[in-house]
């Protein structure tokens, strides 16, 4: 579990970058780009474009999405921006407004 | 609100601002700054290059730039850092690495010195008043003396009197004595004195202490 945690009260302005695992539950702000999976919390807000391989938005995302394999709106999750991933889940009860490119 | 706390991974970089009300674990990298009001732990694989303000760092790792915290900051042995650390509390340990100034603070410095000052000036006074008496009344006469002119003060005028008669009276006597017996020189330096009481002269002494206990018992 060597992975990064961003906790509920941490507000990062800027850019975080990594080649593991990231579960934001705090506000980021900026440009995130990783190799493997996203996590955004309940309480996670991102403000930030995203590029990664998975995504799991169960918060709030605003701004543009670039994963090389999945992303996964939850139910609880809220999202403004651009998705761009061969596989993109939508889940019953989640919030989405933007568009949707799978590469076809 | 969160008890939770932030972990950095070893494989993560941030660049940019970071703040937070919890603690901060860096395994991975943060360039920027941080604002915290808790604790900032860099682990021995963490590099932090920012301007950081937390309430504690504790740096076991890399650290670049300047710290303030509002209550300690502890650098480990496995901790390298170059920057300013402005904090009431400041550890560093042996082994650690550091380059910069420490500034403890302003507010708690008058204090410190203050009390300092206060304790320390006294202290010496004391410690020399005490060591002189000490050291002069080697002679258990003196020692006694000493002691005579320290608590019964109320008799001021007659104990002076009494001490002045038999140091004077003494010495004149001691010369005399000590010419006549031929040994003046050593005697004539341990008389001039007073406290000449010493193993040189006892034949001298004697008098002068039967003097002095006289003038005690008066």
């Amino acid at each position: 579990m060597a992975h990064t945690v961003i906790g509920g009260s941490i507000v990062i302005d800027g850019e975080v970058t990594g080649e593991e695992a990231l579960v934001i539950q705090g506000t980021v702000k900026g440009r995130i780009s990783l190799q493997e999976q996203l996590v955004v919390e309940e309480s996670g807000v991102v403000e930030a474009d995203i590029e990664t391989q998975n995504v799991d938005v169960s918060g709030k995302v605003t701004g543009n999405i670039l994963a090389s394999e999945k992303v996964e709106i939850s139910s609880g999750g809220r999202m403004v921006g651009d998705i761009k991933a061969p596989r993109i889940l939508i889940a019953d009860g989640a919030i989405f407004k933007g568009n949707v490119d799978m590469d076809v | 609100m969160n008890e939770s706390t932030t972990v950095i991974g070893e494989r993560t970089t941030i660049n940019g601002n970071l703040e937070g009300d919890e603690d901060l674990v860096v395994h991975g990298r943060i360039e920027g700054g941080i604002s915290l009001k808790h604790t900032l732990t860099i682990e021995p694989t963490g590099v932090v290059v920012a301007e950081v303000q937390v309430r504690n760092a504790v740096v076991s790792g890399v650290m670049a730039g300047n710290i303030t915290a509002e209550d300690a900051v502890h650098i480990t042995a496995q901790g390298r850092m170059i920057g300013d650390i402005r904090a009431p509390r400041v550890i560093i340990v042996d082994g650690a690495s550091f380059r910069g100034r420490v500034d403890m603070g302003d507010l708690d410095m008058p204090r410190a010195s203050g009390s300092a000052e206060d304790v320390s000036r006294p202290a010496p006074v004391a410690a020399r008043r005490v060591p002189q008496a000490i050291s002069t009344g080697k002679g258990a006469v003196q020692e006694k003396d000493a002691e005579k002119a320290v608590a019964p003060k109320p008799a001021v005028k007659p104990k002076p009197a009494a001490k002045r008669k038999p140091a004077s009276k003494p010495k004149p006597a001691a010369k005399s004595r000590s010419t006549k017996k031929q040994s003046a020189p050593a005697k004539s330096k341990s008389k001039p004195k007073k406290g000449g009481s010493k193993k040189k002269a006892p034949a001298p002494k004697a008098p002068s202490v039967g003097r002095r206990k006289k003038a005690r018992k008066r």
